[in-house]
């Protein structure tokens, strides 16, 4: 800001080590792509121990998914799916200059994550109080097979892993917010959106694969 | 690299994506009430999420306007975790004792 001449010939947001914005962007872009890609093997690994036992026991998951409420299941894919439209929009009004319709649909975003949470704590309330815990500390008896606690381990592992990455997705959403109201985004320099929507996207996209597998099974 | 100019997506385009989605969400649902016989009600509801998450990776992860190394990336993690659910499916399916003890 202090030498205005030089701010165009080196944009305040480039390293020195890149040839220009258009590099540095689509290098961050990459990273993050890698990155997502190591968070698909990971919940990968999950998803592989869900096919593998859904194998072993399909009239299991057939009986346990009753305890499931679907509507909240639809409920939270219908919020995630208005998240993920929002932060794409936060992308275009960047990309459009429109510095105070960032702000806006970042913080309908983070208002979205949060309802995701909101019913993601009264179905595992819900839960607790029957006793439907993951793993050894199972003591629901409603259900008539002498494996249910295995449903409700890949439960509680696979939309806990999830709903972690919702929480650190809120945290990522409030400092973009707040880097946005301080007007450090536009169509010159929103790399940060930009990489952190891919993220949110993912996330979505996984949810919109946990739904089925443990909601919508009958 | 090709120029600076980044593909920006239409209101319209983003809330037709957006709405198809929702859509496919209704869909997904009211064909799990339908209750198809056993193995048509996974195959369905596995049909309209790879078409879900299809329609977010490509145009709101912008992967169809994107360098085509970005789209790589992505199927080859895919292409990973198919090889470690068929290796691992070809030790669980075919054991002498199917279902283990734990």
């Amino acid at each position: 800001m202090a030498n205005k001449t030089s701010t165009h010939a080196h944009p305040k947001h480039l390293y020195h080590h890149f040839i220009d914005s258009e590099q540095q962007f689509s290098a961050a872009k990459m990273g993050m792509w890698i990155f997502l890609g190591t968070e698909i093997l990971m919940f990968g690994g999950l998803f592989a121990a869900y096919i593998i036992y859904r194998a072993w026991y399909p009239e299991l998951f057939t009986m346990a998914s009753h305890e499931l409420n679907t509507i909240w299941g639809a409920v939270n894919t219908v919020v995630l799916i208005g998240s993920s439209l929002t932060v794409a929009m936060a992308i275009k009004s960047a990309q459009l200059n429109q510095k105070r319709n960032i702000a806006i649909n970042l913080g309908i975003t983070i208002a979205l994550a949060c309802v995701f949470m909101v019913i993601k704590y009264f179905e595992y309330t819900h839960k607790f109080h029957l006793g439907i815990y993951p793993g050894e500390f199972y003591t629901f008896d409603g259900i008539e097979h002498p494996k249910a606690n295995i449903f409700f381990s890949l439960y509680y592992l696979m939309t806990g892993l999830h709903g972690i990455h919702v929480t650190i997705g809120i945290g990522l959403m409030s400092w973009l917010l707040w880097r946005s109201l301080k007007g450090d985004y536009d169509s010159e320099y929103y790399t940060p959106v930009e990489i952190t929507g891919l993220y949110w996207h993912l996330v979505d996209i996984i949810w919109i694969f946990l739904f089925p597998l443990f909601y919508l099974i009958d | 690299m090709s120029g600076h100019e980044h593909h920006i997506s239409s209101d319209k385009l983003l809330l037709g994506v957006g709405g198809a989605l929702l859509l496919l969400t209704i869909v997904t649902v009211g064909v799990h009430y339908l209750a198809l016989p056993s193995p048509w009600s996974i195959i369905v509801a596995m049909i309209v999420a790879v078409f879900k998450g299809t329609l977010v990776a490509l145009f709101f992860m912008n992967l169809y306007w994107d360098e085509k190394f970005n789209l790589m990336i992505l199927i080859s993690a895919f292409v990973f975790l198919a090889l470690l659910v068929l290796l691992t499916l070809i030790d669980t399916l075919f054991r002498e004792i199917p279902v283990p003890s734990f």
